[in-house]
């Protein structure tokens, strides 16, 4: 993956192996989005309660904004497969579409960092497939950060 | 879900509480309320500035000085206002996955 800054875009260019890997990786989003349940600590992470010590007000909070992140969540997620090149190739981000491709990626970061239980102290497993994956992930969010903040 | 019918005497109390204890504290403008985000291990420095550079409007400057708060003294206050709108402060930081809460300025 290449990105670069190109006047008011992000010009892109992926590899056909990152493309197929990024249109995956949306896709399970996708599903976690529709499928996921109240108690797995996926959801929990991307729905936070909304106070620290007043369960009925976050109960509360909750009820207010949470159908509203998720529809939110699924729409960018959605709108991200959609400009993703199918196998490979290079593509355009306006500042916009760069903010939402980089929450996309965090989203997914969370995801699996929760799964992995990635904590400030401890290592994580260097052999595991979701250990590179989150570590590629970290990668791809940085440099568009970067290049978005630039 | 499953706990519903079970949970739904028991709120019904609370929230009538919770209204009349609102109504209080919106006559006390001295105890402002406050958005809070704390540190989690997985969101980046960079992210994490770009996003209150987004949300806030905060030049970079101090965006980075409140997300070094976060990522060195374990949370930050980003913004302070009526209980309304910290809440919806926090659902915006929400839907960018930052670890936020609504509180009391103490």
């Amino acid at each position: 993956m290449k990105v670069r800054r190109k006047q008011s875009v992000l010009r892109v260019d992926l590899l056909p192996s990152e493309s197929a890997l990024l249109g995956e990786i949306f896709d399970d989003l996708s599903e976690l989005l529709v499928a996921s349940e109240e108690g797995d600590p996926v959801v929990q992470r991307l729905y936070p309660d909304g106070y620290t010590d007043d369960d009925a007000a976050s109960a509360e909070y909750r009820e207010l904004v949470a159908a509203d992140l998720k529809a939110e969540r699924s729409a960018r997620v959605q709108a991200c497969r959609a400009e993703l090149p199918p196998s490979g190739g290079r593509f355009e981000l306006d500042d916009e579409a760069a903010d939402r491709w980089i929450r996309v990626i965090n989203d997914v970061r969370l995801a699996v960092g929760t799964r992995l239980g990635v904590s400030e102290t401890e290592e994580l497993d260097p052999e595991s497939e979701s250990t590179a994956l989150y570590h590629w992930l970290t990668g791809v969010q940085e440099m568009l950060v970067m290049h978005l903040m630039a | 879900m499953s706990s519903t019918s079970t949970a739904t005497p028991v709120r019904e109390p609370e929230v009538a509480e919770q209204v009349d204890e609102r109504a209080d504290e919106q006559l006390d403008p001295d105890r402002p309320w406050v958005t809070v985000v704390w540190n989690d291990p997985v969101n980046l420095m960079s992210y994490v500035t770009h996003v209150f550079m987004k949300v806030f409007g905060y030049p970079k400057e101090k965006a980075t000085a409140l997300m070094l708060d976060v990522h060195q003294k374990g949370k930050a206050i980003v913004s302070s206002g009526p209980r309304e709108r910290m809440e919806g402060d926090t659902a915006t930081l929400h839907g960018y996955g930052l670890w936020a809460t609504v509180q009391r300025d103490s």
